[in-house]
């Protein structure tokens, strides 16, 4: 009994390791190594997928995705290895956590093309800044999206503010700037006094959601606080419940959130999907701009609030556009210096009162 | 006078579900085996009962919806504490090693089954459990609007589990013979009371309850389900220390680290917490801090129980 039992696994390692060889036999052209968390994360995976699918089925190339093990240049590595192995001609990879992997797998793999969404390539202690001609980095002008978000809900009549951050890193940090520039812009064109504007600014230090999270929302809900930018994963998600409790609203980010929660009145979006799709369309057509970080901006409609599941009350679509057209056209300009904990006291603001949260 | 209601309320969402989970934890090592696996077991009540809102919500009107789902996370808590009870009754093995396999077996099962059935990690629900205001008792000056206001049954359901968990322990012959397991199994066998059932019984009572708090912490929290309880399974683990494996000192460190909790992170909007320059890390810590130095007092004469952790084997009485 027991011989058999140790023959039985025996074959069935072999036939698992068999398996897994088996997988080389298909070979996917276009490859995404996720972050944290899954393709359908709603947010930057999802994001980057959906580019990735829309011109894989446009033009029926072969696809495929891999999910890291754990959270660690190591892991993301052998994740790239595996898209390699799979016969990945270009490989997609969302989050500022892969800039130190793509920097060291620009150069081993230098026949393969790499699209670092969020990021630029980096050593891991940030000491070289290389980006082969293999390589693009993608970055966002989070500011002019949080700015969007910040100007129209003031411009619709919200007066006392919240921002909810997750972790701060630069991006962001970039969205509460923005978010705060947004808020004092559509002040200032509307003629509030000073202290018109309340601002309560947070980071939890975290993406995740928790009782605490939901309990420093409702705080604010309780304290005044009309909408809350929740700009940090499933930290977004116990803010709507908070609002759910309060009937107040929220302010989504970086995918449209309305389906998420009926309290979502817009979203501070990137154009995760339409980047991911330009920069494969120039891959295929020949024009793969190697070696360079691309900024998607208001520029080049990088950024934007989804204004079709917008529940505004007054803001419309032609305020929008004629903000847009300012940030476009660099009439407004971007908040870049960053304080290294994140903190707002940066901003410069005259009509708002920001109050900082440890 | 607002602001104190609203301290309460919040003060529910984090006690309740602490206090449930430590009552379970609490009947598991009174029958003198440790349960580390409540975290594990909390995903996984928690992961059974919001799938099943999630799939028959709008189908069923509110109210039912979360008291089925408790009975579904109930009964998938004592589903996940089998094996735990298997492995440290029947086989004798170590209680922490069988705990910490469930507390790293849950998480990856609720993604993966998630997966499976929607394709997708989050379990997305819609939170139409609140009560917003009792009737009748949500009028009462004061007291409704402490504690009848802004709320959930669940609230009520764990103040009925502590009363009948103390009840149960304390007076009725079940709960003599399960302490008297937890603190010297082998005089217990002696006049004739089944070790090994009452510890299975510990542990699966352990097992309901921790499921049920699971439940109960996610609903308030979030939108949706994400595979995680943030640690509250082990926070309740210290609140059973703190309580000293009491029932009614449970219950005073549940609300102690619920109220901590609570003023930690919702103080930036308390008017007149705001202006005290104590800053938030204060809170946060203070109900560790607490811990700690209870335990440094009160481990002489600590109220653990004796039996706790150690196999029981008949042969060797």
């Amino acid at each position: 009994m027991k011989k058999f039992l140790t023959l039985l696994l025996a074959v069935l390692m072999i036939a698992s390791m068999a398996s897994c060889a088996g997988g080389e036999g298909g070979k996917f052209e276009l490859g995404l190594v996720t972050d944290l968390g899954t393709i359908d994360d709603k947010s930057f995976n999802q994001g980057a997928w959906e580019g990735l699918v829309q011109y894989a089925t446009e033009k029926n190339v072969s696809h495929k995705y891999y999910q890291p093990t754990e959270q660690s240049d190591d892991a993301y590595l052998t994740g790239i290895d595996l898209a390699v192995k799979g016969g990945a001609k270009v490989i997609v990879t969302p989050g500022y956590l892969f800039e130190v992997p793509i920097f060291i797998a620009q150069d081993k793999y230098p026949d393969v093309n790499f699209i670092l969404i969020d990021g630029e390539p980096h050593n891991a202690d940030y000491s070289t800044y290389s980006t082969s001609a293999n390589a693009v980095g993608i970055l966002y002008a989070e500011d002019q999206a949080g700015f969007l978000a910040g100007y129209a809900a003031v411009k619709d009549g919200y007066r006392s503010l919240g921002f909810v951050g997750g972790m701060a890193v630069p991006a962001v940090v970039r969205y509460g700037y923005g978010f705060i520039q947004g808020a004092e812009y559509a002040g200032g064109e509307l003629g509030l006094a000073a202290g018109d504007l309340d601002i309560k600014y947070h980071y939890t230090g975290g993406f995740a959601a928790t009782p605490e999270a939901q309990a420093l929302a409702a705080s604010w809900y309780n304290d005044g606080t009309e909408v809350i930018f929740a700009c940090g994963g499933a930290v977004g998600n116990s803010v709507m419940a908070a609002a759910e409790q309060a009937g107040a609203k929220v302010i989504g980010v970086d995918v449209d959130q309305s389906s998420e929660s009926a309290t979502v009145i817009t979203s501070a979006m990137k154009g995760l999907k339409a980047s991911v799709y330009s920069v494969i369309t120039d891959y295929y057509a020949g024009s793969f701009p190697g070696g360079r970080t691309l900024v998607f901006e208001a520029k080049n409609n990088g950024v934007g609030l989804p204004m079709d599941s917008s529940q505004f009350r007054s803001f419309s679509q032609s305020d929008y556009d004629a903000v847009y057209a300012k940030l476009a056209g660099g009439e407004i300009p971007r908040m870049t210096e960053l304080d290294e904990k994140g903190s707002p006291s940066v901003v410069p603001v005259e009509i708002s009162t920001v109050t900082e949260v440890a | 006078m607002s602001i104190i209601y609203f301290l309460v309320q919040q003060t529910m969402f984090f006690s309740i579900p602490l206090l449930i989970v430590a009552l379970g934890g609490m009947f598991s090592e009174r029958s003198g085996v440790i349960n580390i696996a409540l975290e594990g077991i909390m995903i996984m009540g928690a992961f059974a009962g919001i799938l099943f809102i999630n799939i028959f919500q709008g189908a069923l009107p509110g109210q039912p919806v979360l008291i089925i789902a408790l009975i579904i996370a109930a009964a998938a808590g004592m589903i996940t504490a089998l094996p735990h009870a298997y492995a440290s009754i029947n086989m004798k093995a170590d209680q922490v090693i069988s705990g910490t396999a469930i507390n790293m077996f849950a998480p990856a099962v609720a993604i993966y089954v998630a997966r499976i059935i929607r394709t997708v990690q989050q379990i997305p629900f819609v939170n139409q459990f609140r009560i917003e205001k009792v009737p009748v008792l949500g009028s009462v000056p004061v007291l409704g609007e402490l504690f009848f206001q802004n709320t959930y049954i669940t609230t009520y359901l764990g103040f009925a589990i502590l009363v009948v968990s103390w009840l149960a322990l304390y007076k009725t012959p079940f709960g003599l013979r399960l302490r008297s397991c937890g603190e010297h199994p082998q005089a217990a066998d002696s006049v004739g009371i089944n070790v090994y059932s009452m510890r299975y019984a510990g542990v699966m009572i352990s097992g309901a309850l921790a499921g049920i708090g699971g439940l109960v912490f996610v609903i308030p929290t979030s939108t949706n389900f994400n595979a995680t309880v943030s640690g509250y399974g082990f926070l309740a683990l210290a609140v059973l220390i703190f309580g000293q494996w009491k029932p009614g000192r449970i219950l005073m460190a549940a609300f102690f680290f619920g109220l901590m909790k609570a003023v930690a992170s919702s103080y930036s909007g308390i008017a007149f917490l705001k202006d005290i320059p104590i800053p938030s890390n204060f809170y946060k810590m203070a109900p560790y801090v607490a811990t700690l130095v209870v335990l440094a007092f009160t481990s002489r004469k600590s109220m653990a129980p004796r039996a706790e952790g150690i196999p029981y084997d008949q042969g060797s009485r």
